[in-house]
């Protein structure tokens, strides 16, 4: 597994400046969540690293290297949006082969690899599905299949839990931290509510106005938030 | 129950509209409809059967080339930006479809016409240019829509993050989900192109089974043959109405 490593990155819509300098370390098979408000750059950060957006000034490393210049394509970095992204017209099984078939992996290699993760999200028995005919945390589960079907070196999650309901939560959060902990794969996920950051994160960024508050271990950040900031953004678990 | 008037205005509105659209239809079978003897001697005249086949066939051709030609076009249209992209956009959907077909006509007779090292005019090439410039801005239209819609779903980005490149974004996600569009995009530039007369007929002239497509048959007949042209009409109408409603039925069993 890689570490990621983003370097003073700076990114400006206009006169906005959506990330302000932000630097940040993810060891590698590290759950990092970046947690703030709406318009704190978070997803703006996450795209820079994606390679949807470029820096204006700072660099992104993947594994020690360099990966500003590096297509999309060539990055290895999975990444499930908020609606999770399924090809509503694959099947499940075509849905997480996608990537192997791209690279072209034999035909028995490609059904045993989709086997074998569909296996790891305990979605046995649903390849025939089609995305419209899952729930929320069904199709979130077959989106990290569909990623992690490639061995990604980096995962980014956009708000993976917005889209599953209250009754529900609970139990995603936790098929979804077990998943990532077995697989071992570094992760960055992107999260605006705090509890939902503090129950799945290694470590936390808190992120204000494009610039990175703090970043600590959960525990260390109930005990010594850097500033009364970032001790309202954490209000709801303290 | 009050009665909701808003709603009632509406349906008159609704019922104008149709009304217009049908009653020429509805009267040209009624003139007709005396008749059937000379909607049978139209189907048999072979002059009649030979423009039918001129516009047909080339409607078809200039349907499948405008799908062709739109997919790579739209794609570009979707993902390069560049500067004057708003004005190349016009100049190839819309504007086609305001520029007097005439006049596209007469351009291209100078363009390829007798006095251009290139002659293709009053051949069967010549029908499929001039069709083809008229009725394609349909097909690229939607297909831009359609690619727009998909890309904004981030679908393609998606498929990039699993490896894909262009070839894997469009031939197994831009297509498949545009595949409706892309029916609808050849059915109108189809219908378009059946109907198209004055560039064809300015650039390909009227020559009996070589150019001389279905309308400029109606129009040139109308004035000593006006029952016959009005019967040839009919067959082919319902010919029209068929193949549309076969396209339609096509693109419903792909939903």
């Amino acid at each position: 597994m890689k570490g990621l490593r983003v370097e003073s990155v700076t990114k400006s819509y206009g006169n906005l400046r959506a990330l302000d300098g932000v630097s940040l370390t993810v060891e590698p098979s590290e759950l990092v969540v970046i947690m703030g408000p709406s318009g704190s750059g978070k997803t703006t950060l996450l795209l820079t690293v994606l390679g949807v957006l470029r820096a204006d000034e700072g660099h992104v490393y993947l594994g020690g290297d360099l990966i500003d210049d590096l297509p999309i394509e060539e990055r290895r970095i999975g990444y499930l949006p908020q609606d999770f992204g399924l090809f509503p017209h694959l099947s499940v099984r075509d849905n997480v082969a996608f990537g192997l078939r791209v690279v072209g992996y034999a035909k028995e290699a490609v059904a045993e690899r989709v086997r074998e993760v569909l296996g790891l999200v305990e979605l046995e028995g649903f390849e025939g599905r089609m995305p419209g005919q899952l729930s929320g945390g069904e199709k979130q589960r077959v989106a990290l299949a569909r990623a992690l079907a490639v061995n990604p070196n980096l995962l980014l999650l956009d708000e993976p839990l917005s889209n599953v309901d209250e009754a529900t939560k609970a139990e995603v959060k936790a098929k979804l931290k077990n998943i990532i902990e077995e697989t071992r794969v570094t992760t960055v996920c992107v999260i605006h509510d705090a509890r939902d950051a503090f129950d799945l994160g290694d470590r936390i960024a808190v992120m204000h106005a494009g610039k990175i508050m703090q970043f600590a271990k959960p525990p260390d950040l109930i005990k010594s938030p850097s500033s009364d900031l970032v001790r309202s953004l954490i209000a709801s678990v303290c | 129950m009050p009665r909701d008037a808003f709603r009632v205005g509406l349906n008159v509105l609704a019922c104008v509209f149709i009304l217009f659209m049908l009653v020429s239809l509805f009267y040209l079978f009624a003139v007709v409809g005396g008749s059937w003897g000379l909607v049978y001697r139209a189907m048999l005249d072979t002059r009649v059967l030979g423009a039918l086949w001129i516009s047909t066939s080339s409607a078809f051709i200039v349907g499948g080339l405008a799908v062709v030609a739109a997919v790579p076009t739209a794609y570009l249209l979707t993902y390069k930006e560049f500067r004057g992209k708003e004005l190349l956009e016009t100049l190839l959907i819309e504007f086609p479809q305001t520029f007097p077909p005439a006049t596209v006509g007469l351009v291209y007779l100078f363009m390829l016409g007798p006095g251009s090292p290139v002659n293709v005019a009053y051949t069967y090439l010549a029908v499929l240019i001039a069709k083809f410039y008229v009725s394609a801005p349909f097909a690229l239209g939607l297909t831009v829509r359609r690619f727009n819609e998909v890309h904004s779903t981030g679908l393609d980005l998606i498929a990039r993050t699993l490896g894909g490149r262009t070839k894997h974004v469009l031939l197994w996600i831009l297509i498949p989900l545009s595949t409706r569009d892309l029916l609808a995009g050849f059915s109108l530039t189809w219908a378009r192109a059946m109907g198209e007369v004055a560039a064809t007929l300015v650039f390909a002239g009227a020559i009996p089974w070589r150019t001389e497509i279905f309308p400029a048959v109606v129009y040139l007949t109308s004035q000593s043959q006006p029952e016959l042209a009005l019967a040839a009409s009919t067959f082919a109408g319902v010919l029209a109405i068929a193949a549309l409603l076969s396209f339609k039925m096509v693109a419903r069993g792909r939903r």
